[in-house]
């Protein structure tokens, strides 16, 4: 046995069992500084700091968060194969970033509204990864307890999964007028596309969001593809940060999750002050616009494979904190065998979970509906009541 | 599956925890890898690779081929291996990082279920080589079978190699066609590149741009046509040039056809049609009419339909009726259209004095009618006009239908199959439905239920039809 294990050890370098024996060799720095990619600005005088300091504790968070978002993502894509997931699904795979380090910089309170590539997101905003996987898979501990699937998952303070392309934007604008008539010192992240940026009723949003001044970051979570068509072909200007006229913006890279996080907090800081403002976060998408689309049919594999591996936001972050010393491979390693772990249990849950029962068909459908409230059916002939 | 893995996994930590003491670290590392995986005796983390499904409606498909070897590192992102899908050849990828391990479905592969673990990858640094197969992997894992199943699919190539190379196919997009058009070139001088064999755009571009053809010119002027000369010419045979590979075929508009169409569709826009139905007992008249056919007299269910409707108009004369220049004219004489089919379309040859033919004349009536419209030599007088016009599908099976007013006539009855139900005494019989059109501006609700209530008493008691001369000369009553 022992020898085995010796062969092992000697195999095996910095990797698999090996580690285990240093797993007391924490790293030295406790925080470091970074310089970020140059922000590009709108109406604006000054911009967010391309310099950011993190703690060791915060950047090993991060770095856990953004795994455990790609890892679930992954997990999601293999049960949609084994088709364990039905219906609907838009991964979020590539864009981490950008939901990671948004939440860095606010709190519960604020609020977050975003299209239907929401899985990420709604993790970040607290659901466990059992409440996305087995709302994915429909079982009753999902979010929505199994009735929403990908597009429809929600938790306080997070207004959901819109199926709709660009409604949830006056929605968002909706939700940041609401944070101020209320008096409240929070704001609203309201999320859209490419291609939803070109969807006319943003412009409605933001003219209101301007003419009240209201708490709003528009983020446009710019991942170079709608459904299939790439920026150049659907936008007649690709500066999504500038598209709001008035509205002033700043052009993020998407790719770094403390460029996204020292963005939202100087956004939010703004918004606070000014009214709304507009964050154009560039990152790519690794999968297909949905299941459904392999994502090869209208740009080429050399192309994704380039952005993994020149800007892919957890590997590269991984190489930044390891190289300041904020962390070691083997805990990076740790934290992945960690991440693997918690997503496997997570999936076993919604794989094997049950689905609601028959009679909650109709319930949930309004918050307190009165004694004996009908709902109606597909047909209708079909009366149930509702709880 | 899942719960053996689990089983391998559990005798794992048992196995560890004894070392406990030696190594706590250690312990901790393989309970975390203790994940869906399959634990080989070097304790390697095994993830396993199951057949995908590619396609929404995918239940199985074939591997044309991996892009991997067994030992090849693999990235997240990199394609492992080409499915053939219900639909097309799709890449599957991976999202997983480590060694291809263990190829346990070769290229060629057909036929493999979704959800049948087709390879496995073990973390790298693992000893790949020894990885472990799990003891419900399938069968084709042993060489042998390896050998021989890619041995087997390399004798019929042309399977494979018909996925690759896809046969022309007709299918096309309306802006190809548009563009053929637009260059007078044909679908089938261009090579055709797209999914199945599809002729795209980009293919006719490349073509017309390789050969330099020329756009045709076309007249975009409205063409002026003689709308008098029109009717009576021959068809308008379109300029374009004809592509072959049509999906559809052109029907000539021959001059009885447009006038049908006409007439139609002036009917059924300008006329007020309402309908009533009623079912009829048949099974008295069914019964004379065999005990007449016994006695050499052919007559037909339709002759006592033709007679019933006369008898039945002669007492509800509104309904023998017509419309012209708004206002309604009631006949004297019940004249009622038959309609024929031919193979130009519906004529109504018209069964003159019908209330007052006997069954036996209606019917040779008919029969002479019915056999000089299919010859096309009718006479204008022997079709146009009639009072009600009768159309009868009852001899193809159909139950009821609705038929479109023949004006200026204000009526029109659809005659269904008749059909075994259930009678009140518990016993079979037959029943038919009729369904009257009426032009409500004439005919209103109390007058077609009248009509139709004095129809069906009349072809349920049917000696009413044949008092005279044939139930008197034959003695049947
Ligand atoms: C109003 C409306 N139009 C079209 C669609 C179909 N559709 C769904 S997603 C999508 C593309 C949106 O692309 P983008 O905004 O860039 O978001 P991404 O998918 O890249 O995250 C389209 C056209 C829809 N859901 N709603
Ligand atoms: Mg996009």
């Amino acid at each position: 046995m022992l020898s085995v294990f010796a062969r092992n050890l000697r195999t095996l370098g910095c990797r698999g069992i090996y580690q285990s024996y240093h797993i007391n060799n924490y790293a030295t720095s406790t925080e470091a500084s970074f310089e970020t990619q140059p922000y590009k600005l709108h109406k604006l005088d000054e911009g967010p700091s391309t310099n950011v300091t993190v703690t060791r504790d915060d950047a090993l968070t991060y770095y856990r968060q953004m795994q455990m978002i790609r890892r679930m993502e992954t997990v999601a894509g293999n049960l949609y194969k084994s088709k364990i997931i039905r219906g609907f699904c838009h991964l979020y795979s590539g864009q981490e970033a950008i939901c990671v380090g948004m939440e860095a910089s606010i709190n519960k309170k604020d609020a977050v509204i975003t299209a239907y590539r929401a899985h990420g997101w709604t993790y970040i905003r607290g659901v466990s990864l059992v409440g996305v996987l087995a709302e994915l898979t429909g079982k009753q501990s999902g979010c929505a307890q199994g009735k929403g699937g990908s597009m429809h998952m929600y938790n306080e303070n997070f207004y959901g999964g819109n199926g709709i392309v660009g409604a949830q934007v006056p929605l968002g604008a909706g939700i940041a007028f609401a944070l101020k008539y209320q008096k409240t010192d929070n704001i609203c992240i309201t999320l859209y596309g490419d291609g939803a940026a070109n969807q006319g009723q943003l412009f409605e949003a933001y003219n209101m969001a301007k003419l009240w001044n209201l708490p709003c970051i528009f983020v446009c979570e710019n991942n170079g593809y709608a459904m299939g068509t790439s920026l150049d072909r659907s936008s007649a200007s690709t500066q999504y940060f500038s598209r709001g006229d008035y509205v002033p913006g700043v052009q993020v890279d998407g790719m770094d999750v403390l460029a996204v996080k020292e963005c939202t907090r100087f956004c939010k800081d703004f918004v606070l002050k000014n009214g709304p403002i507009l964050i154009e976060a560039s990152t790519y998408r690794y999968s297909g616009h949905s299941m459904s689309d392999p994502g090869t049919s209208y740009r080429t594999r050399e192309e994704v494979q380039e952005v993994r591996e020149r800007r892919d936001p957890i590997s590269k972050f991984k190489e930044r904190i390891i190289s300041a010393n904020l962390a070691t491979p083997e805990e990076i390693k740790k934290i992945d065998v960690e991440v693997r772990k918690e997503v496997d249990e997570a999936t076993e849950v919604a794989k094997t979970d049950r689905e609601l029962p028959l009679e909650e068909l109709y319930n949930k459908i309004y918050s307190n509906p009165e004694p004996d409230y009908q709902v109606r059916g597909c047909d209708p002939t079909i009366m149930a009541a509702s709880h | 599956m899942a719960s053996s893995i689990f089983k391998v996994g559990q005798a794992c930590r048992l196995l560890f925890k004894s070392k406990a003491t030696q190594a706590p670290n250690l312990w901790k590392i393989v309970t975390l890898s203790e994940r869906q995986i399959q634990t080989s005796s070097k304790w390697m983390g095994v993830t396993q690779l199951l057949m995908p499904s590619l396609s929404p409606t995918m239940e199985e498909g074939n591997i044309i081929a991996w892009h991997k070897k067994e030992g090849d590192k693999i990235n997240p992102g990199d394609v492992l291996c080409d499915i053939q899908t219900d639909k097309a050849v799709v890449s599957m990828d991976t999202e997983e990082e480590g060694i291809l391990a263990k190829i346990l479905i070769p290229d060629n592969a057909k036929e493999i279920k979704v959800g049948v673990l087709i390879g496995l990858v073990v973390d790298e640094g693992d000893d790949w080589q020894n990885v472990e197969i799990p003891a419900d992997a399938p069968s084709s894992s042993s060489p042998e079978k390896t050998s021989s199943q890619s041995s087997s699919a390399s004798t019929q190539p042309d399977s494979v190699s018909s996925t690759t190379t896809p046969q022309k196919s007709n299918f096309m997009g309306p802006s190809v066609k548009k563009l053929l058009e637009e260059y007078g070139v044909k679908a089938a001088e261009v090579p055709h590149t797209g999914p199945h064999g599809a002729l795209v755009k980009s293919d006719v571009i490349t073509y017309v741009e390789s050969k330099k053809i020329p756009r045709v010119q076309f007249d975009v002027t409205a063409p002026s046509v003689d709308t008098a000369s029109s009717i009576s010419s021959q068809p308008v045979v379109s300029e374009l040039p004809a592509l072959d590979d049509e999906p559809y075929i052109d029907i000539p508009h021959t001059s009885m056809r447009k006038t049908i169409a006409k007439r139609l569709t002036e009917s059924k826009a300008s006329v007020p049609h309402s309908y009533a139905s009623i079912n009829c007992r048949v099974s008295s008249v069914n019964q004379l009419r065999k005990r007449l056919v016994e006695q050499g007299v052919k007559v037909s269910m339709n002759d006592f339909i033709i007679k019933a409707v006369g008898l039945a108009l002669q007492r509800v004369p509104r309904l023998n009726s017509t419309w012209k220049d708004g206002s309604a004219h009631i006949s004297q004489t019940v004249d009622i259209s038959v309609a024929v089919a031919t193979d130009n379309g519906l004529i109504t040859p018209i069964v003159k004095h019908a209330a007052s033919l006997e069954v036996d004349e209606i019917s040779s009536t008919v029969k002479e009618l019915a056999g000089r419209a299919r010859l096309g030599k009718l006479q204008l007088h022997e079709f146009q006009g009639g009072s009600f016009s009768i159309s009868n599908l009852g001899m193809f099976g159909i139950k009821e239908f609705t038929a479109v007013i023949n004006p200026p006539q204000t009526a029109i009855m659809a005659v269904g199959t008749s059909r075994i139900i259930i009678g009140p005494d518990g016993s079979p019989t037959p029943e038919m439905t009729v369904t009257l059109s009426y032009d409500s501006r004439v005919v209103d609700e109390i007058d077609a239920s009248e009509f139709l209530e004095m129809f069906a008493s009349i072809i349920e008691s049917p000696e009413m039809m044949v008092q005279k001369s044939l139930s008197q000369a034959r003695g049947f009553f």
